[in-house]
């Protein structure tokens, strides 16, 4: 798919999603080695953001799964629609079949309901596969994701094994929720995302909020990596950032003073109990 | 070659405790031969590879760094170095002068701790450097054994390029020119890149002295789940929070994963025969017990003397942040008096009720502990108002500094609750050493753990539960 970081580092830049080259790196061992890529780190750094914008780089299909606690397979991997399949044998009612006829024609891919896991091994096109929070799925589910993720094949019982057509980019996100097994961090590749730095961050800014001004976007910017540095329930994300600087150049504000940042600190902070931390001493944060 | 690195570098973060697979090697190898040796893409193939859990990460760099960088320039630099004589960075002489001439010394030369002070508030990165080497070069010859005291060599380093002075300084500045909190904060980040600073360049010297066999020395000392709790410098200490809370967490959603799973209890005899009656007799419908969970009611006597302090407060983290899996719990600090510090853990942050116990329940007299006269209080204030199906567990050294034992006190106390357990932070070999009479409590409790680091601590808290 790719022959060289450098490649996909420049798609990944090209689709807007403005990264270092070691994330691209690991990216691009994943792919290569066709193993699942765990990627870890706070809400809001863009995890779910890279495997959409992978889907997009590599002209490949997204597929979704949401995970959840009580996920199950039906939910996941596939379910018979069992009203059509009722609906079948009452028009074929009339007709004497025998058991066994009967069976072959109401258990066929007609009357399988493909979930997202099941149709990213079955596509025919390139898929990127993208399990989002695992963390919140339960145990049972997380060994069951094992099987699949280590030989992308599964067993449907009336059918037989299916295996995936072109291994698929699975992307696996996590926010730290709960610690999952060894055996599952083993199989991956692990990325790790932490908030950006003060100039790619900067950097993202320009680019998701045109028209903003360099002397704007600093203040903003900087007002943010410090909020970071306090100890806070969630602290602002990316996300907020775009947010926030959208709304300072709605606003028409030149120079960020305390006085703007009280009126819009609900935009960053979204625990009133993080709010009232900052609040007295918002005048004392902003840059100098 | 390469394969015979990769292993022996995954040995020794084995040797740290970070636990690699052999899968996981095999990985890293392929991963290496996709992306070639570039430093960079090495870097990130290896820590992708091997580090599954991001508190490893830090581990990882600093041993990354001694193993592929100091090693390896090492071999190259060795026959340099005998030809030109030991390298040394001197503060340039015109960046004293400048100081003495704003008049910001006072007569006799700038001393380093105003150049530190002035490079924290100018940011001045490369002076802070330059600082650092300093410090370091006023070291003495380095012993191998000296890298088991990292911390006391970090001491006399910061002491020598006036570190204490300049943080005190800057407190004073920080105050009397009301600075901002975001320009302080950059300060903070200069000092703390300072002190990381002089760590690895200690470690460098370190391996460049002794070479490979000092690697797995740093690399155990490094291991901070089987490091023992008093021998922890402030930076692990905060790791280790930050593995509690991890470890917090996952007993209490394991907990709650269990407790989901069977959607009842035992058969409840009573209802089925009764319910059995409405179809003559046979017990079609089969009736359950709820299911009720075991909450243990536990109480907390936590010994804050000296070593034992650190060890009481991770226990008292970690109790807290998994309360609700207690139907209730009671704590108690001591050293030779007692008090109740219950109250200050509700409605606060747990590092906030830590801080308000410690400042102002009333537990010592002396620095000296005195289980006996501890003991004696307890079962006269406290007892009675102790339900007796609660657990209790005291965690101490049990070091009486030659007072009374008073034994009779804790049996007393025995009969009363369900349960008590002793764990006892020292290495099983000094029980009952010196003023150690851990025996003469032993046979009144339950059962005694030891319980020196967090690897233990995990064990011991898993079993209770």
């Amino acid at each position: 798919m790719f022959d060289s970081v450098e490649e996909l580092h420049k798609k990944l830049n090209e689709c807007n999603y403005l990264t270092d080259r070691s994330v691209a790196t690991v990216v691009y061992l994943a792919i290569r080695l066709q193993k699942p890529l765990l990627v870890e780190g706070p809400a809001g750094v863009g995890k779910t953001e890279l495997a959409k914008v992978l889907a997009s780089a590599t002209n490949s299909r997204l597929i979704r799964l949401q995970c959840y606690e009580g996920l199950d397979e039906s939910k996941a991997l596939y379910e018979w629609n069992y009203q059509k399949q009722l609906l079948c044998l009452q028009v074929k009612q009339n007709q004497t079949k025998s058991w066994r006829e009967a069976k072959d024609d109401i258990f066929t891919p007609e009357f399988l309901l493909r979930r997202p896991l099941l149709e990213a091994l079955d596509s025919e096109e390139p898929v990127v596969l993208l399990i989002d929070e695992v963390d919140k799925s339960d145990e049972e589910f997380e060994s069951f994701l094992l099987e699949i993720l280590s030989d992308y094949q599964v067993t449907v019982p009336e059918m037989g094994t299916i295996k995936a057509k072109r291994i698929p980019v699975a992307v696996l996100t996590s926010n730290n929720f709960r610690d999952f097994g060894d055996a599952l961090k083993r199989r991956c590749i692990h990325l790790y995302l932490d908030y950006p730095t003060f100039e790619r961050e900067l950097e993202i800014v320009k680019l998701k909020v045109p028209g903003i001004s360099q002397a704007l976007a600093q203040q903003a910017v900087l007002f943010i990596q410090t909020i970071r540095k306090q100890s806070l329930k969630k602290a602002p994300s990316i996300a907020e950032t775009i947010d926030w600087a959208q709304a300072l150049l709605t606003l028409g504000v030149q120079q960020i003073d305390s006085e703007i940042v009280n009126s819009t600190l609900s935009i960053l902070l979204k625990y009133q109990s993080d709010i009232d931390k900052v609040l007295p001493k918002v005048s004392s944060l902003l840059p100098d | 070659m390469l394969e015979e690195k990769i292993l022996e570098f995954s040995r020794l973060l084995r040797k740290g405790g970070v636990n690699i697979s052999v899968t996981q090697i095999i990985t890293a190898l392929e991963a290496v031969a996709l992306v070639g040796l570039a430093p960079d893409d090495f870097y990130t193939a290896l820590s992708s590879t091997l580090i599954t859990d991001q508190v490893d990460q830090h581990l990882f760099d600093k041993l990354f760094r001694l193993f592929f960088v100091t090693l390896a320039r090492d071999d190259h630099q060795k026959a340099f170095m005998a030809s030109t004589g030991k390298e040394k960075t001197n503060i340039p002489s015109n960046l004293v002068q400048n100081i003495e001439g704003k008049g910001m010394g006072r007569g006799a030369g700038a001393s380093p701790y105003m150049l530190l002070v002035k490079a924290v508030r100018e940011q001045n990165y490369s002076l802070l450097r330059q600082l650092a080497q300093m410090g370091i070069e006023s070291l003495e010859h380095l012993e191998q054994e000296a890298v088991e005291e990292m911390d006391e060599l970090m001491v006399q380093v910061k002491v020598a390029i006036g570190w204490y002075q300049a943080v005190n300084t800057l407190e004073n500045i920080r105050l009397q020119e009301k600075v901002s909190e975001a320009t302080y904060l950059r300060w903070q980040d200069c000092l703390s890149y300072l002190e990381e600073y002089i760590e690895s360049h200690l470690e460098d010297l370190f391996v460049k002295e002794y070479g490979k066999e000092i690697l797995e020395k740093i690399a155990s000392a490094a291991n901070i789940r089987e490091k023992e709790f008093y021998k922890l410098d402030h930076l692990q200490i905060l790791e280790i929070r930050k593995r509690i809370g991890k470890l917090a967490r996952r007993l209490a959603t394991k907990y709650a994963r269990r407790y989901r799973r069977s959607k009842h209890g035992k058969i409840d005899l009573r209802r089925t025969a009764k319910e059995a009656l409405v179809t003559g007799g046979s017990p079609i419908r089969l009736k359950y017990k709820k299911k009720v969970i075991s909450k243990p009611e536990l109480v907390l006597l936590c010994d804050v003397s000296g070593s034992v302090a650190m060890f009481s407060d991770f226990m008292l983290q970690l109790v807290y942040t998994i309360q609700n899996r207690f139907t209730y719990v009671r704590s108690f600090l001591f050293v030779n008096t007692i008090d109740e510090v219950t109250e200050y853990f509700k409605n606060n942050d747990i590092q906030e009720a830590l801080d308000l116990s410690f400042a102002k329940a009333r537990y010592a007299m002396s620095p000296f502990s005195d289980y006996g006269r501890v003991f004696r209080q307890f079962e006269k204030n406290y007892l009675p108002t102790i339900s007796p199906q609660c657990t209790l567990i005291i965690l101490g050294d049990a070091r009486n500094n030659y007072n009374r034992d008073e034994h009779e006190f804790l049996q007393k106390i025995q009969e009363h609750v369900r349960r008590v357990l002793w764990f006892n932070p020292q290495p099983r070999e000094d029980w009952n050493r010196g003023d150690s009479i851990m025996n003469i409590y032993a046979p009144h409790c339950r059962q005694v753990f030891e319980c020196r680091n967090l690897k233990q601590l995990e064990e011991v808290i898993e079993a209770i539960l």
